[in-house]
């Protein structure tokens, strides 16, 4: 299975990205934003960073990329797409997941680890995490506030597009650490084929890095290929 | 062509949390201003051409629909003028 890491100028866990999937036994190739073109990819990867120096809003200018019509017909096909921070943030600005990320409400930069529920295991991105598991995963973002309209919201809930939620780690009651409604840290599509999540599994993929939470997402997604 | 200069404000809908007003809003009033409430938004002053105030006046429309998040944000054309 061939992964495509789109770099957008600012794109800083490109790296990281290539390195999780590639653990996992896939195979990575970045692609320039400018990029028309998707052919002979299976899956693609929006990685986390500040693409156009998080300028208008974190995202909006890097979702008017040429890539991203790509991206949206990737989806669209029901191909697999994965966005993480940056990533989430533009694949909402581009429409293709509901909803936005505001500034968090403690008005920080917020990098730190936290307790993330696993609330979906029948997507490729889930399929190895029992259910309610709670994973360690960091964050690292100023714009991670998960915001809907009240209808999109209970629509979310209703049809069970949450795959993520903020949850404690070690029985804190203040664990949400950026404001998020619904304590929600990353949603899919109608389909399942799209993840929009702000916490970072690919850096947490080896002990070295400080956990191997993450590594399951990607594992599963090479089952994708086999099963 | 005649050229064109747009002010784009952009701002976050009524009724979602601004924190950054928040925090403007309580350095005000640490400094004795009587405020009541600040929202902080966004200006973009566009300039392009166009051969008529109607036809700029769709361009700028256009780049504010553009820009602004329609899901959180609502956008409005303060001004528009032609430029000498």
């Amino acid at each position: 299975m061939r992964w495509a890491i789109v770099r957008f100028p600012g794109s800083n866990c490109d790296e990281d990205a290539r390195f999780a999937l590639e653990k996992a036994g896939l195979k990575a190739e970045y692609v320039w934003h400018t990029e028309t073109s998707l052919k002979g990819f299976d899956g693609v990867f929006l990685p986390g960073g500040f693409s156009y120096g998080d300028y208008l809003r974190a995202g909006a200018l890097a979702a008017k990329s040429p890539v991203m019509e790509e991206v949206r017909r990737f989806a669209r096909e029901g191909r697999l797409v994965i966005g993480v921070c940056n990533g989430f943030q533009v694949l909402t600005e581009a429409g293709i997941l509901p909803g936005a990320l505001l500034a968090n409400l403690n008005l920080h930069f917020t990098c730190k680890e936290v307790g993330v529920r696993v609330e979906r295991t029948d997507l490729p991105f889930t399929r190895l995490y029992p259910r309610g598991q709670v994973l360690r995963l960091p964050i690292a973002h100023a714009e991670g506030r998960y915001y809907a309209d009240a209808e999109t919201l209970a629509r979310l809930e209703g049809e069970g597009l949450v795959v993520f939620r903020y949850a404690p780690l070690r029985g804190e009651a203040d664990y949400n650490p950026n404001g998020s409604l619904h304590d929600i840290a990353g949603i899919t599509n109608e389909k399942g084929n799209v993840l929009g999540m702000m916490p970072h599994p690919e850096r947490a993929v080896d002990e070295v890095l400080g956990g191997t939470d993450g590594l399951p997402l990607f594992l599963g997604l090479l089952e994708e290929v086999t099963a | 062509m005649p050229k064109y200069q747009a002010t784009l404000l952009i701002e976050l809908k009524e009724g979602i949390l601004d924190p950054q007003g928040r925090a403007v809003e309580g350095v005000l009033k640490d400094l004795g201003h009587p405020v009541e409430s600040v929202r902080v938004g966004k200006v973009l002053e566009v300039i392009f051409p166009a051969e008529t105030l109607l036809e700029a006046e769709e361009k700028a429309k256009a780049m504010g629909k553009l820009l602004a998040n329609p899901v959180m944000e609502v956008f409005t054309l303060e001004a528009l003028k032609e430029l000498p």
